[in-house]
């Protein structure tokens, strides 16, 4: 009985990890009604970032971090400069046109760099699990996964309320005017918005590159799992990030549980298809 | 050497012209009023001046540089606040947080603490409603709020347009008072108005506004009503 605890806990863990591949897909949405659909891309980029460094240093992925995430903040703070910045004002298609295209020339970058094998960051905390009461076991990474994630947003949520980036990027996405007369510069606030956006895709992308094994075309499983968890919690809202990285994680592990783990994917997406006819605008979010 | 000083300034709307050949200045120490009804221009030339359009001819400087090239985000870190039509708050940001990100500039932010409590000395009830979003305020207060944070900014220069729009006599009279104080803080002051009476009576210097030209200038004590009718009416 108490063994059907495994896939609740290991669901609500690996939900974590995916808040964090939806957060950025979701902030970018709440700023700047657009959506980037390269963000797949930039995290398995990120995982590749990694995994060049592991392999010259020699340190550990987390450790990577410390080189990945400023070369991705300056690729995504220079993405939105150069690319989206120049179609903010001609609607929704530019910018998906232009993200779509993105997403295809890194994918091939990618497959021409780092070839179409399976890879993996391999740590030891891949194979190391709890025992749990003696009834079950969890992965240490997915621990590792969750207080990653859970902190990874945690912190954002700092950065919203309480420093003057955070109230920018709400200013500017409340009243465009008013924020251009506070003095904001909306185009440096959303590449500084992008910078931080591709920073949480790319530590969910090292996440992943732990957890899982990922290959050149990744990202587009990934983005579809960022779609999901921001349309079950409500695009834009982070909280709502969080309880839906909760709610697709579960769905999938339990679900997979009862009707067989070959579907577990396609529970995740019954219980979108839920959601949507319930609370088309997401469990958080806003009308 | 004025404050502000607008010159031949041509506005246009795609092809409809909102503001023909305007000059007028503006000089320390004052509070100018500008006047004209719906429809005027007198928005469109606020927001020329602060920044959010640009003119297609004619030139705008303040306290001797030149404005027009910059865009809202530079002008306003020289010292010329704009109070914008409509208050535009910040309505899923607290009271607080709007007031905060009024001292976005480099140069305000070392001060926002002492900006803050001047801002809830002239404003109190702001303070009561610190945590509040800014929806959740009345439309007096949300004009509070809309000054206060024009106020963080530590303007030289502040334009007020239309600060009395759709707010009861008792809220315009406590506006009104806070503006003077403003003024006695050594910050001058243009205001922008359809209200002819309440604004001539502050005012040093005024100009009338009618379809995009002026039409009338000087000091309102010397105007007579017959000239103030025609210029704002066009009778
Ligand atoms: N965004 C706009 N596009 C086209 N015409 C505009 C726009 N804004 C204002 N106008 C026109 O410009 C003229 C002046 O408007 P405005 O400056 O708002 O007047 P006021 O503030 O004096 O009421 C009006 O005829 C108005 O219809
Ligand atoms: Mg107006």
């Amino acid at each position: 009985m108490l063994t059907s605890l495994e896939p609740l806990i290991n669901g609500i863990l690996l939900g974590g990890l995916y808040a964090v591949i939806g957060i950025g897909l979701s902030m970018i949405f709440g700023i700047m009604r657009q959506v980037n659909l390269a963000h797949g891309e930039l995290m398995i980029l990120a995982s590749y970032f990694s995994l060049v460094f592991l392999q010259l240093l020699g340190i550990h992925p987390l450790v990577t971090f410390l080189f990945v995430l400023p070369a991705i903040f300056i690729l995504g703070y220079l993405i939105q400069t150069f690319l989206f910045n120049w179609v903010l004002e001609k609607g929704m298609e530019p910018y998906l046109m232009i993200s779509f295209g993105l997403s295809i020339i890194l994918q091939n970058a990618m497959l021409l760099l780092f070839t179409p094998d399976a890879r993996t960051l391999q740590t030891s905390l891949a194979i190391k699990s709890i025992n749990v009461f003696n009834l079950f076991y969890v992965p240490v990474i997915y621990l590792v996964d969750f207080v990653v994630g859970f902190l990874v947003l945690g912190l954002l949520h700092l950065i919203m309320k309480k420093t003057y980036l955070g109230w920018a990027i709400r200013a500017a996405s409340d009243n465009l005017t008013a924020a251009r007369l506070m003095g904001i510069n909306p185009k440096r606030v959303y590449a500084l918005a992008m910078g931080i956006a591709v920073i949480t895709a790319a530590i969910s992308g090292v996440l992943v590159g732990m957890t899982f094994t990922f290959y050149p075309h990744s990202g587009t499983q990934y983005l579809i799992i960022a779609f999901g968890v921001v349309i079950i919690g409500g695009l834009g809202s982070l909280p709502g990030t969080f309880l839906g990285g909760l709610i697709l994680g579960v769905s999938q592990l339990v679900g997979g549980r009862i009707i067989g783990p070959g579907l577990q994917l396609l529970s995740g997406y019954i219980i979108l298809l839920i959601v949507l006819t319930i609370r088309p605008q997401g469990i958080l979010g806003r009308k | 050497m004025a404050m502000l000083e607008v010159k031949n300034l041509n506005v246009y709307y795609g092809g409809f012209q909102a503001l023909s050949d305007i000059t007028l200045s503006v000089e320390r120490d004052q509070i100018v009023s500008i006047l004209g009804s719906n429809g005027a221009g007198k928005s469109t030339l606020l927001k020329t001046i602060s920044g959010l359009l640009k003119p297609s001819t004619g030139s705008i400087h303040f306290n001797g540089e030149k404005i027009d090239p910059l865009g809202p985000h530079d002008i306003v870190k020289l010292g010329l606040a704009l109070v914008p039509e409509g208050r535009k708050i910040f309505s899923t940001l607290t009271v607080l947080e709007n007031l905060l990100i009024g001292s976005y500039s480099p140069g305000a932010r070392r001060t926002k603490d002492e900006q803050l409590e001047n801002v809830f000395e002239l404003f109190p009830r702001l303070a009561e409603r610190k945590g509040q979003l800014g929806s959740t305020l009345s439309g007096g207060e949300q004009q509070m709020l809309a000054i206060g944070r024009a106020l963080m900014s530590q303007p030289r220069l502040i334009i007020f347009d239309e600060i009395s729009l759709g707010l009861s006599p008792v809220m315009v009279k406590h506006l009104y008072h806070a503006v003077n104080r403003i003024k006695q803080k050594g910050m001058v002051v243009v205001l922008v108005e359809q209200d002819v009476k309440r604004s001539l009576k502050t005012a040093d210097f005024a100009y009338i506004l009618q379809e995009g030209k002026i039409r009338l200038k000087g000091n309102p004590k010397d105007f007579t009503e017959e000239e103030v009718k025609k210029a704002y009416f066009g009778l």
